[in-house]
């Protein structure tokens, strides 16, 4: 067998922090203004406004008799407008979860966050949105899990899905294990 | 639209920065701006090319440029521009005025403001000018140690 070829290694010029630091390479720093504004749309227009009132809302598909969370204006199942607002429950189950530990930034974290996909009772199965669940251990958590919403006060609402400011266990089902 | 719907829309900032290093040969130009209030470039003999700010290599055969030399502070303007608007585009109270110069010594083009301008009926193509450089206190290292080019006439 033939030995494979080594890659050519380009030579440059090692530089640390500290020679950055002490001023003795000469740099410049540059920041961007990224700043930027989505659109939210008609359906996210009036979810996030009701998320300010401490409710969530969906839209319904009479076709599909499907009732979708975050809502959208449109059936992607079957092509056409959806008909109807629809309220739904603050309460759901947890569909699927993680344990990070890792911050978003990247710092490590000793107790880890718990990202989790709510199924909300009221929507079809499936239907949910993406949060955090607290006021658990780790280790307990589990799919199918019943949880409630824990709402900010309402003068520190925005408009926002940090309205809610996380999603722990309802009790009866933690006693019930 | 549905009743007590608000248009609204979804602010969020990317935070980014970044930072530039002069490199090899940008390091030796800044160092000498710096330390005397010189200006280095780098020769490439075969092309006959001066290369001002200094760098590296040449950018016609890729040699590697070894050889410094000092450019005088003189030279002549080769074109310039005027701007009444900002980066974001609000209105400049005064306008900046920029110049293109080509040092006496150096083959390349050096990019930099144009001093006391108060209009483009004040300056012509091809008028000399000379690079102000700030007192060495004032000196960090940066392409703004030269305060710009002012027209000699």
């Amino acid at each position: 067998m033939k030995s494979q070829p080594q890659p050519n290694l380009v030579r440059g010029t090692p530089l640390d922090e500290k020679a950055l630091r002490r001023g003795k390479t000469f740099s410049v720093t540059y920041a961007p203004k990224l700043r930027y504004a989505w659109d939210t749309g008609q359906a996210i227009s009036r979810y996030l406004a009701e998320l300010k009132k401490g409710r969530l809302i969906a839209r319904a598909c009479r076709k599909c008799e499907r009732v979708m969370i975050p809502p959208r204006m449109f059936c992607e199942r079957c092509f056409r407008p959806t008909d109807e607002w629809v309220y739904v429950k603050d309460t759901g189950r947890i569909f699927t979860f993680s344990l990070c530990y890792v911050s978003w930034d990247v710092r490590r974290l000793k107790q880890p966050e718990i990202p989790a996909v709510i199924e909300i009772d009221g929507a079809s199965p499936g239907m949910g949105i993406l949060h955090v669940v607290k006021r658990i251990a780790p280790g307990k958590v589990r799919v199918g899990m019943p949880v409630r919403a824990v709402w900010k006060p309402k003068p520190k609402r925005i408009g926002s899905v940090t309205d809610i400011a996380y999603w722990e266990p309802i009790k009866k089902f933690a006693a019930r294990r | 639209m549905p009743v007590n719907m608000e248009p609204r829309v979804w602010p969020g900032e990317i935070p980014l920065t970044s930072l530039y290093t002069a490199g090899t040969g940008g390091q030796i130009f800044f160092h000498a701006l710096k330390t005397q209030g010189k200006l280095i470039a780098t020769r490439c003999q075969p092309c006959e090319q001066v290369y001002l700010p200094s760098r590296s290599f040449c950018e016609r055969c890729f040699a590697e440029l070894k050889k410094q030399v000092e450019v005088k502070r003189t030279g002549r303007l080769v074109s310039y521009t005027f701007c009444y608007v900002d980066l974001d585009g609000a209105p400049l109270r005064r306008p900046v005025a920029l110049g293109l110069v080509q040092l006496e010594g150096a083959t390349t083009l050096l990019l930099h403001y144009l001093m006391d301008m108060n209009g483009p009926t004040e300056v012509k193509i091809g008028c000399r000018v000379e690079t102000v450089i700030k007192p060495k206190g004032k000196r960090i290292g940066s392409i703004l140690d030269i305060e710009g080019f002012r027209v000699v006439s």
